[in-house]
């Protein structure tokens, strides 16, 4: 061997970042996905908005305290402005700041907490059709498709026809509904990433399905099931708006934004604008602030693993 | 920075030029490409640095080099078919005296498929999915030529016909999916040609397809270049593509052309250090010498930014501190030969003779690309004593033996599949070979074979459907749990896309450990220090455990899959085409390290691969598959020298060499046809139906194995070629 | 072809009678069963028990849900407590009028969210198209019910331009008759079709846009307008096919708001109202058609897609 040829340029043939070739320089797939996340305007747009009507629905009760138990038809639609209620009161005389405060807890606890366990459920469900496959698969898949078959409004209404609401029922109900389209979903991943060529490797070193599962086919999952977690999460806040605009929500003192904004149909005519649009533009707020949360995440999540 | 080195000594413009004998002058063209890194950060990429290439009418230029180097970005310059992000940054595209490179778009429109015909690589993806052939082809004539539909159906299907598509009229209504890929290509360049154009660019036209399939593609251009008088330029990195079908070669790397020459002076007297190197990675080069290859080490440039000095020298054995700092200028190689031109400051030796002997030195430069801290001692001493092993054939015991195996797979039925009958596919059909300890089995065949199939069965991926997989004697399939657990640890696989084998979630540390957690090998730090230990082997630096599979080049994943496939020390590692995704330059590499572990370690390899020149460097016996059966077995010397099947002789036919040798031209006939579906194969032999010798034994009676010829050597043939062979 | 479309039929089928198990349990999940939703809270133990053995309900499951599935298939929907008409008879007059609604607000929303996918992958990245974007992630976040509310608001009493309720019509040719009533449910329909189809449209047309074929047609010399008329449009609508069928649910969810918004007798006002007044036969009666529609619907769309997809097509 001789002294020349042996001098290849040290170059950064693994490209590293900032042109460094200390390899623990590699930043964690996390910090990379945050960095992905956080380069998408809209994205942290929509973690901004979520934050703010977390702090305004749960903070904000702590320091603008209002009466949202009691009636007050004495103060009853008075418009935004008027002494000691910035944005007018209610029908039945609670101060609306304080109402969408309180309506807002509702929305958000019930869309959560309904999002996620769709989600997990969902997830669980379709992981097991995805890799036991076969007639398990077929015949999961086929209980799926026929629930799926019933538009979900449908079946939300007669659920919530046979119960008396409350917030741990409407979270089951929603839940009940929601849970289909990520089990179909985390399906197809299963399918997919049970074929991959490294989970293959795996078994050809005499690893076993349980590994198979929980050290490759979940951790790669995962990307899939939180961005479908904060859409379900925008979808069940929609569904809680949607019951209790057709009549079916948790039933007075308690109120939720879709539920304050269908009482406010019926002064359309008189022009109480301000019963209508605070809560509904809330909805639209914090449904689109999940869904841009989503779509970032989504984005971190592909751009993640992508060579190069 | 250097000041800008003097140009070539006799720079050639346009202008002086005499414009008649030039179709197209690529004149001086820098081409940049926006983009971004990992980090998200905004890059560019100068793709092209000063290119200037000149075309005759009627010539046909080969632009070869590696991925990156900028040929098919120069090709695709010349239409403005250019990816998004990419812009011609100065120079001139003159195409008969017209600047394509500022030409607004409607004067390009009027250029492209009309003057200039492009053909892709991939003639699936380039087809409309949902629009007929004939509309397809026909598209080009009622734009340019304002004909009518009736005409320009007419004229499609006539150069349907042109092409060789089998009942052109038929075909027309025909969608690209209904089509097999050497068909679709076939459509393709019909629909380049269809208005007869002066110049067709060729964008590594037979890629995507089989060796048999790519020599039908390429005989057919060079055949219709001939016929419609008009000039190719050809792209391929592959230089035995090149090397019979063109008249003069450019070669590219780095953005720039480092060599430009007739071929058949470029063949035999490379002068650009590249060039050379490049020639002397070809595995065809080193096959039965016993010679390791020579490789060229690290990896081509990214481009980023301008580097002074030139391109090549970071992996030049030759460069010095000039190199390192001023651009060479172009020269040209002598007085007799003013259309050579190269620019190096060293350049080979214009003696042909020099060549041969070349490459014993200059593999002294093969540590790995990234292993600036491995040491390459321990690799010099087996490559030293490689002859004894290479040519003499092992005789250690049987390791692996596949006796009469057999996979048949259901066709699965749903929207895409077709399903005509239930009949399964059978992807292998009795195949029986043996894998004796320390040798390379290599096995050789066209997309489909069954090739891949086998060595999953091999590995144990699969189970056969009938025969029997014995590894030591002992039958696989009659494996306990545990039994088959502890078998793991002797056969290994080695895939074709390391990539997609290793978890991307995972560190490369972790994936590399992974195979001692599974089989429990030692404690932590036991199999910390084995990792770095097949970090070493490999040539890849330490530091490596703490990143990612997408963080490394294809090279350097093969690498870490085979590390990794080392770690539980098998017995046998089942190598599913681990160099076909590669530049040759880094499968040079890949190659030599596989045989240099292989002698470290005593290793038996089945190595499996399309390309005949890497098994035939690599493999002391091969076995010969068509269409689920082995034809043709023996030691690898002897099959390729006298092949007994017709099958392997129309293959080693085919197949492309980057030898250009003019005292042995070629003979016989390649092969013709297509290789039939699985699911309904022949009766009798397999390979009848293409066989210039089947008869109506051959129809209804399979061929048994049989060593007619030498000692080793079987064939699965009636009619074995023994007289062909011996008079060869 | 055949094969694929008996095979997909064949599921369907599986589907419907899974659709049909669903109605029957959610039926006998009702508080007290059947009896008690029909004789009222105050029924004495003795006329539920009574009512039980006259309809049935007191053999065992299996046998009931024979029973269900018999008067299914003759047609017998059990009838309506508060309206005293066969549930199938209702079902009769009014799903002809939500299909028509909803045919309506699909077609104008595919006029539109077609071109205005195209418009935002031709000029990705520019200012229309991320003003084109925001606008769809609000109008897919906006409830249908808010929406109709603001239209309500805006164009039927600020601006007094269409009216608050729909054609009251029998008939479905009644109902096309007073056009101006049906603005604004199909607007208010359709807005959040628009968003759901721009939004594929424009990844679709962005995929197209970056496949080989697109750079061979170039290659050829057309023109983009060209190109995109000619290959990409094609490519990209085809696949719309089969994503209506999937959006189905949704878009019978989105009639349920939109009809007893504006008071449209369809499907889904019928459903309401049974809502409001526990009517359980009419509730899944209608939830029962709805399924089955959905299943239809998306068999039909599938074959379609088969149909225009000459690579499915030709498996024949």
């Amino acid at each position: 061997m001789t002294a020349e040829a042996a001098s290849p340029t040290t170059g950064p043939t693994v490209p590293a970042p900032a042109g460094d070739d200390e390899p623990t320089a590699t930043p964690s797939l996390a910090r990379r996905t945050l960095a992905v996340f956080t380069g998408n305007r809209l994205a942290l747009l929509g973690a901004g908005i979520l934050v703010l009507l977390l702090a305004f629905c749960f903070l904000g009760p702590l320091l603008y305290h209002t009466d949202q138990v009691h009636t007050d038809l004495g103060a009853a639609s008075l418009a935004p402005g008027s002494d000691g209620h910035p944005l007018g009161t209610t029908d039945l005389g609670y101060d609306m700041l304080g109402r969408l405060m309180h309506g807002g807890q509702t929305s958000l606890e019930v869309g959560l907490a309904a999002g996620l366990l769709a989600t997990l459920f969902g997830t669980v469900y379709g992981a097991v059709a995805g890799y036991f496959g076969g007639w398990v698969d077929a015949v999961l898949m086929r209980i799926t498709d026929a629930a799926l078959a019933i538009p979900a409004l449908f079946l939300l209404v007669v659920v919530a026809a046979m119960v008396t609401p409350s917030k741990p029922v409407l979270i089951l109900v929603i839940a009940s509904v929601a849970w289909l389209s990520p089990a179909r979903l985390i399906r197809g991943e299963a399918l997919a990433l049970r074929s991959r060529d490294y989970v293959h490797a795996m078994r050809l070193m005499g690893g076993g399905g349980a590994r198979a599962v929980f050290r490759h086919i979940v951790p790669n999952a995962v990307g899939t099931m939180i961005v479908n977690a904060t859409f379900q999460i925008a979808d069940a806040i929609l569904y809680v708006a949607y019951l209790s605009f057709l009549g079916l929500s948790i039933p007075p003192p308690a109120a939720d934004w879709g539920s304050m904004l269908s009482s406010g149909i019926t002064y359309t005519q008189v022009g109480y604008w301000w019963l209508i649009f605070p809560p509904g533009l809330l909805i639209v707020l914090v449904v689109a602030a999940f869904n841009f949360i989503g779509d970032g995440l989504r984005d971190a999540f592909d751009v993640r693993l992508q060579k190069n | 920075m250097p000041t800008k080195p003097p140009k070539a000594p006799a720079p050639r413009t346009a202008e002086a030029a005499p414009e008649q004998g030039t179709l197209l002058h690529i004149d001086d063209l820098h081409l940049t490409i926006a983009g971004r890194g990992r980090a998200g950060e905004e890059r560019t990429v100068h793709a092209l640095d000063g290119v200037s290439l000149r075309l005759a009418p009627g010539e046909a230029l080969g632009l070869v080099g590696e991925s990156g180097s900028g040929k098919t970005m120069t090709a695709l310059s010349v239409l403005g078919l250019l990816p998004p992000g990419a812009r011609v940054t100065s120079g001139r595209i003159l195409l008969e005296g017209t600047d394509l490179a500022a030409a607004p778009e409607p004067v390009l429109r009027g250029v492209r498929g009309n003057s200039v015909g492009v053909v892709f690589q991939d003639p699936l993806s380039s087809l409309n999915p949902t629009m007929t052939i004939g509309a397809q082809v026909a598209e080009p004539l009622l734009l340019h030529r304002g004909v009518g539909r009736a005409e320009a159906r007419e004229k499609a299907e006539e150069t349907l016909r042109m092409v060789g598509l089998p009942q052109p009229g038929e075909r027309m209504r025909s969608y690209p999916h209904q089509l097999s890929g050497g068909m679709r290509q076939r459509v393709a360049i019909a629909m380049a040609l269809v208005c007869e154009p002066r110049l067709l660019i060729a964008d590594e036209p037979t890629t995507a397809l089989d060796v048999t399939t790519q020599h039908q593609i390429l005989e057919l251009i060079g055949e219709l270049r001939e016929r419609l008088g008009m000039a190719l330029v050809l792209v391929s990195h592959d230089l035995g593509v090149i090397a019979r079908r063109v008249d003069r070669v450019a070669v590219m790397y780095g953005g720039k052309v480092a060599e430009q020459a007739p071929v058949r002076r470029l063949f035999t007297a490379p002068r650009h250090r590249y060039t050379r190197a490049l020639f002397d990675a070809l595995p065809e080069r080193a096959a039965g010498t016993g010679r390791p290859l020579a490789t060229i080490p690290g990896l081509p440039p990214t481009l980023v930014g301008t580097p002074a000095g030139c391109r090549f020298a970071p992996r030049c054995a030759h460069a010095t501190e000039e190199c390192r700092t001023q651009e060479p200028p172009r020269r040209t190689a002598d007085e007799d030969a003013p259309d050579h031109t190269y620019a190096c400051f060293h350049p080979a030796a214009a003696d042909a003779t020099e060549h041969a002997a070349e490459p014993a030195t200059e593999h002294a430069a093969e540590p790995a690309d990234a292993a600036p801290d491995a040491d390459a001692d321990g690799s010099e001493g087996p490559a030293a004593s490689a002859d004894a092993a290479g040519t003499g054939g092992p005789t250690g015991d049987v390791l692996l033996e596949l006796d009469a195996v057999r996979k048949e797979y259901a066709l699965r039925s749903g929207p895409f599949t077709r399903r005509r009958d239930r009949r399964p596919v059978s992807a292998v059909a009795g195949v029986s070979l043996t894998v004796r300890r320390g040798e390379t089995f290599g096995i050789v065949g066209e997309s489909g074979c069954g090739k891949s199939t086998l060595g999953r069965m091999a590995v144990g991926m699969e189970d056969p459907t009938g025969g029997a997989v014995r590894f030591d004697g002992q039958d696989v399939a009659g494996l306990d749990r545990a039994g088959l657990r502890a078998h793991r640890r002797r056969v290994q696989l080695m895939f074709q896309d390391s990539y997609a084998s290793m978890d991307p979630r995972m560190r490369v540390g972790a994936i590399l450990r992974e195979p001692l957690v599974i089989q429990g090998i030692g404690d932590r730090a036991a199999q910390e220090e084995r990792v770095r230990e097949l970090l070493d082997e490999v040539g890849l630096p330490h530091g490596a455990v703490h990143r990612y599979p997408h963080e490394f080049s294809g090279g350097q994943r093969q690498r870490l899959g085979l590390a990794r496939a080392l770690a539980l020390s098998p017995s046998l590692v089942v190598a599913d085409e681990p160099v076909s995704a590669l530049d040759v330059s880094v499968q040079a590499q890949i190659l030599n390290l596989m045989r240099d572990l292989q002698r470290e370690k005593g290793l038996s390899y089945l190595f499996i691969s399309h390309d005949l020149a890497v098994v035939r460097y690599l493999a002391d016996r091969v076995g010969v598959m068509y269409l689920g059966s082995l034809v043709e077995t023996g030691p690898a010397a002897e099959v390729f020298a006298r092949p007994l099947h017709p099958y392997t002789r129309g293959l080693l036919e085919t197949a492309d060499s980057a030898v250009v040798d003019e005292d042995a031209p070629r003979e016989g006939s390649p092969l013709a046809g297509e290789t039939p579906s699985a699911a309904r194969p022949p009766s009798g032999c397999r390979f009848r139906t293409r066989c210039p010798l089947a008869t109506e034994l051959c129809a209804t009676t399979p061929p048994e194995p049989s060593e007619p010829a030498a000692p080793g050597h079987q064939v699965s043939c009636h009619f074995p070629l023994v007289e062909t062979a011996r008079a060869g | 072809m055949i094969r694929f479309l008996l095979k997909r039929t064949g599921q369907a089928l599986v589907v419907l009678f899974l659709v049909s198990l669903i109605v029957f349990v959610l039926l006998h999940q009702l508080p007290g069963g059947p009896a008690r939703a029909i004789l009222g809270p105050k029924a004495t133990p003795e006329a539920i028990a009574h009512f039980n053995h006259l309809q049935g309900y007191d053999r065992s499951l299996p046998v009931q849900y024979g029973m269900y599935l018999k008067r299914l298939v003759t047609g017998d929907l059990g009838e309506s407590y508060k309206l005293n008409q066969p549930v199938l008879t209702l079902l009769g007059e009014r799903l002809p009028k939500t299909l028509l609604l909803t045919g309506l607000s699909v077609v104008l929303a595919a006029l539109l969210a077609v071109p205005l996918g195209i418009l935002q992958a031709v000029r990705r990245g520019r200012a229309s198209d991320y003003v084109l974007t925001g606008a769809a992630f609000v109008a897919y976040a906006t409830p249908v019910f808010f929406l109709g509310l603001v239209l309500i608001l805006g164009f039927a009493q600020q601006w007094p331009l269409f009216p608050a309720e729909a054609p009251q019509s029998e008939t479905v040719g009644g109902i096309l008759a007073e056009p101006a009533g049906l603005v604004l449910p199909v607007v208010t329909m359709a807005l959040g079709i628009i968003a759901m189809f721009s939004r594929y449209m424009r990844s679709a047309v962005l995929d197209n846009l970056g496949e080989d074929y697109v750079r061979t047609a170039r290659s050829k010399g057309q023109s983009q307008v060209r190109v995109m008329a000619r290959h990409v449009l094609r490519n990209a609508l085809i696949p719309l096919a089969s994503l209506l069928g999937l959006y189905l649910p949704t878009l019978f969810s989105g009639a349920l708001v939109v009809e007893s918004m504006f008071n449209y007798p369809g499907m889904g006002l019928l459903f309401w109202n049974a809502a409001q007044s526990n009517d359980f036969p009419v509730l899944l009666g209608v939830t029962l058609v709805v399924g089955v529609a959905t299943v239809l619907g998306s068999l039909l769309t599938d074959i379609a897609y088969a149909v225009l997809d000459p690579r499915i097509r030709s498996v024949s």
